[in-house]
C-alpha cells in the first residue's frame, strides 16, 4: 500500500497501490491512529541511531506495534511470546499492554540488540515483565514445552529468521491455549512470495508456511496487508 | 520486521486472496453478484477485510453484533458465518434495493436467520435498541455508512457495546483526503472530527489500521 518505502533495496517495486501513503497521510496515521508511549518512541529513535546500517528496518512500524498491543488487550493476554526480539520494540509495546502480572518471553540470539533494548525497557518501566532468553528461539520454545508450557500462552508474535518460520509456528501453536492468537510477520516478504522469479530459501519457507496455515484445520486465520504482511491465526478449541 | 507497508501488486493481491483468506463459496458468489447488480463494488468491503472481521468475531467469541451500513450484505454474511448458531447480526441500512441483492445469499449460506435487517435510518434503529435496554449488550459493531453521521453512529455503538467489545470504523482515511488540506467537504470534515475525537477518547483503546481505506479498531474500556 505504501508507495514510499524505506526499503529501497527491495527488488519488488510496487506497480499498483490500493491507497497511496504519501508522507502527509502516513503522518496523519501516526498522529491520530495510535497512542505511542514516550518510552516506545524513545526506543524507536534509539534503534534508528544505534542499530547497524540498514538493520533498523528489522523494527516493526509504530502502527503495527499499536495493533499488536490492541490485540493483546482484546484477548486479555497475560503470558506472551516474542520470537525475534531485535531491539525490543514489539516486546515493549506488548508489555505495556499487559496487566501488572503479565509476561513476555522474548527470544533472540543477539546480545548486541539486547543491549539496546534493555535500558529502554527499564526506563519505560516494563523490564520486570520481559524475560529475555538469549538463545536460538527453537531451543527456548522447546525448553518451554519440556517444562510443561504447552497450552499456557495467550499470544505469540513471530518475527525472526524466515528459514525457521515453520518450526516457530509449530512450537508457538503448541504453546498457545485454545483461543490463543499467533501473529506472524513478513508473510508477503516484500511481494517475493507472489513472484515466480524468486526462489531463495527464505521465500520458499514463507510460501510453504503460508500454504500450510491457510489449510491448517487447527486454526482460524486471516492474512492482513499491513506492514510486510501479517498473518493472524487463532488456535481452535 | 516492517517499517512500512508493502505495496499490493495485482499478483500479490491475488496471492493474498488465495492464501490469506478462506472465503466461502457463497461469499465469493455474493461479491460477483454485487459487482453485476450495482456497479458500485467499491462500497463493498474487500475479502481480506471480511476475513479480518470474521477472525475478530471469532477471537472475542462474539454473539451479538451490529452492522451500520449493510449495502448488499457481504460483511453481514461473513460475520454471520463466523458467529455461533445462536449469534445475531442487527443489520442497519436504508436501501431495500441493495439489501435485496444479499438476502438470497444469506439464505444459501444458511445464515439468514442470524441476520436481522432493519430497513430504517441507522440512528433510529440504534436509538430503538438503546431505548429497549440494549446498552452494553453487544460484542462487536462495524460502521461503514454515510460519513456525515459517523459521530452519531460512533456514540450509539459505543453505548451499545459491552466493556471489552470491539468497534470497527471503516473509511477513516477517506482516500487520503483526511490529510489533504485542500479537501474541506462535509464528509471529510466529519471523518477528521471523528478521528481526532477517537484518538483522545479515554473510553476506548484504539488503533487505526492502514488496510482498505483505513480501518479504526476501538475497544470499549471497562472503566468509563
Amino acid at each position: 500500500m505504501a508507495a514510499t518505502s524505506r526499503r529501497a533495496a527491495s527488488p519488488h517495486r510496487p506497480h499498483r497501490v490500493s491507497l497511496d501513503f504519501d508522507k502527509a497521510l502516513y503522518g496523519y496515521l501516526l498522529r491520530l491512529g495510535l497512542r505511542e508511549s514516550a518510552g516506545a518512541r524513545a526506543l524507536r529513535f534509539k534503534t534508528l541511531a544505534a542499530a547497524p546500517p540498514r538493520r533498523h528496518i528489522l523494527q516493526i512500524s509504530p502502527e503495527q506495534g499499536a495493533f499488536l498491543a490492541l490485540l493483546v488487550r482484546l484477548i486479555g493476554a497475560r503470558r506472551t511470546l516474542d520470537v525475534g526480539t531485535f531491539t525490543g520494540y514489539s516486546a515493549l509495546v506488548v508489555a505495556e499492554a499487559l496487566p501488572a502480572d503479565g509476561k513476555v518471553i522474548a527470544c533472540d540470539i543477539s546480545a548486541e540488540y539486547a543491549a539496546i533494548a534493555r535500558p529502554m525497557w527499564e526506563s519505560a518501566g516494563v523490564a520486570g515483565k520481559i524475560d529475555l532468553r538469549l538463545a536460538p528461539a527453537v531451543e527456548t520454545l522447546d525448553a518451554l514445552l519440556a517444562s510443561g508450557g504447552a497450552s499456557s500462552f495467550d499470544f505469540a508474535f513471530v518475527d525472526a529468521d524466515k528459514e525457521s518460520c515453520d518450526a516457530y509456528y509449530e512450537r508457538s501453536l503448541e504453546l498457545l491455549r485454545p483461543g490463543g492468537l499467533i501473529a506472524i510477520d513478513d508473510v508477503l516478504w516484500f511481494g517475493a512470495v507472489a513472484d515466480d522469479a524468486v526462489d531463495d530459501e527464505p521465500t520458499r519457507a514463507i510460501r510453504a508456511l503460508n500454504a500450510k496455515v491457510h489449510g491448517d484445520a487447527r486454526v482460524d486465520m486471516a492474512l492482513l496487508p499491513i506492514g510486510d504482511g501479517l498473518t493472524l491465526a487463532v488456535k481452535r478449541a | 520486521m516492517s517499517s512500512r507497508t508493502t505495496a499490493l501488486t495485482e499478483a500479490l493481491h491475488a496471492y493474498l486472496l488465495r492464501l490469506g483468506t478462506r472465503e466461502s463459496a457463497t461469499a465469493q458468489a455474493l461479491r460477483a453478484e454485487t459487482l453485476k447488480a450495482t456497479r458500485m463494488h467499491p462500497m463493498q468491503i474487500s475479502p481480506e477485510q471480511g476475513a479480518f472481521m470474521a477472525l475478530l468475531v471469532r477471537l472475542i467469541g462474539a454473539r451479538r453484533t451490529l452492522e451500520v451500513g449493510t449495502f448488499t450484505g457481504y460483511s453481514a454474511l461473513v460475520v454471520a458465518e463466523a458467529l455461533p448458531p445462536e449469534g445475531k447480526v442487527i443489520a442497519c441500512d436504508v436501501s431495500a434495493e441493495w439489501t435485496a441483492v444479499g438476502r438470497p445469499f444469506w439464505e444459501r449460506a444458511g445464515v439468514a436467520d442470524k441476520i436481522d435487517l432493519r430497513l430504517a435510518p441507522a440512528v433510529e434503529t440504534l436509538d430503538a435498541l438503546l431505548a429497549e435496554g440494549g446498552a452494553g449488550s453487544f460484542d462487536f459493531a462495524f460502521v461503514d455508512a454515510d460519513k456525515a453521521n459517523y459521530d452519531a453512529y460512533y456514540e450509539r455503538c459505543l453505548a451499545l457495546l459491552r466493556p471489552g467489545g470491539v468497534l470497527g470504523i471503516d473509511n477513516v482515511l477517506w482516500g487520503g483526503r483526511v490529510a489533504d488540506d485542500a479537501a474541506n467537504d462535509e464528509d471529510t470534515r466529519a471523518i477528521r472530527a471523528l478521528n481526532t475525537k477517537v484518538q483522545g477518547d479515554t473510553r476506548v483503546d484504539i488503533t487505526m489500521l492502514p488496510i482498505g481505506d483505513g480501518l479504526t479498531l476501538a475497544i470499549r474500556r471497562a472503566q468509563d
